[in-house]
């Protein structure tokens, strides 16, 4: 049920010797998610300026700038642990359920946005 | 809360005594599911992140779709466009939501080393975006009809 890594064993030292690029196909993985927060927030911006709701535009733009950046940060944070060499796999605890609350949120938002448009 | 039983068999590692299982927060979830049965290969947990995060993304698209239609469908009584644009909107949360339910149980399954469940929101997908797609194509029509 393990895999093993090539070499045919060692498998759980995944900081030194990773063959499938685990760690960077996922520090790729949040870094695409950061991008996509922060289309979805300019996509949402624009619609609230168009619908006359210049405040929920910019809080929305400046609420999903920070969680971009934290979800930035999260891929990030993933990647430079490989330099630190831990088997611990990477745990923020409560990062992807922060990541789903947000985006209930922004779907709520979007949701009041396209009825007023 | 864990036990010094250290492949925690059975399958009731987590949810045990703890009352408010759904109330407690994500971060509170979370730690305790790290308390559940071993810790696996990294690269399971890995991959199963990357599954949600595509799945978050796919919600995100799909959001995104529901506010693109909203501004750019010019339909006659203007209402029309909630049609196509609210399911998008609707449907991306729905799947925010349950791709984070089928990440919890899927890591749950990989650390108490059992069977992995399907999910179902491949079919509903799929099945939310072609009524969405029959929806705006018999609308186009009609609204190039009557006008």
């Amino acid at each position: 049920m393990t895999p093993t890594g090539g070499h045919g064993g060692a498998s759980s030292d995944t900081g030194r010797f990773d063959p499938g690029l685990a760690r960077d196909r996922t520090a790729l993985a949040w870094t695409r998610s950061a991008l996509g927060m922060l289309a979805i927030g300019t996509l949402i911006a624009r619609a609230a300026t168009e619908a006359d709701l210049n405040g929920i535009a910019v809080i929305v733009a400046i609420a999903t700038l920070a969680v971009g950046l934290l979800t930035w940060r999260q891929g990030n944070a993933l990647y430079r642990e490989r330099a630190v060499d831990s088997s611990e796999p990477h745990h923020q605890p409560g990062a992807l359920g922060f990541l789903m609350s947000v985006t209930l949120l922004i779907a709520a938002v979007a949701l009041v946005v396209t009825v007023v448009l | 809360m864990q036990s010094d039983q250290p492949t925690a068999g059975g399958p009731d590692g987590t949810d045990a005594p703890r009352s408010r299982g759904w109330l407690a927060s994500p971060a509170e979830r979370e730690r305790r599911l790290e308390e559940t049965g071993t810790e696996p290969d990294p690269r399971f947990s890995w991959a199963n992140e990357r599954t949600f995060l595509a799945w978050n993304r796919t919600a995100l698209a799909l959001i995104a779709a529901g506010l693109a239609a909203a501004q750019f469908l010019h339909l006659n009584p203007h209402g029309l466009r909630l049609i196509v644009a609210v399911p998008l909107i609707v449907l991306g949360g729905v799947l925010a939501l349950a791709s984070y339910v089928h990440w919890e149980d899927s890591e749950r399954a990989i650390r108490l080393q059992q069977p992995l469940h399907y999910s179902w929101m491949p079919r509903v997908l799929a099945g939310g975006i072609v009524i969405i797609a029959l929806c705006g194509g018999i609308l186009a029509i009609v609204d190039r009809i009557v006008h």
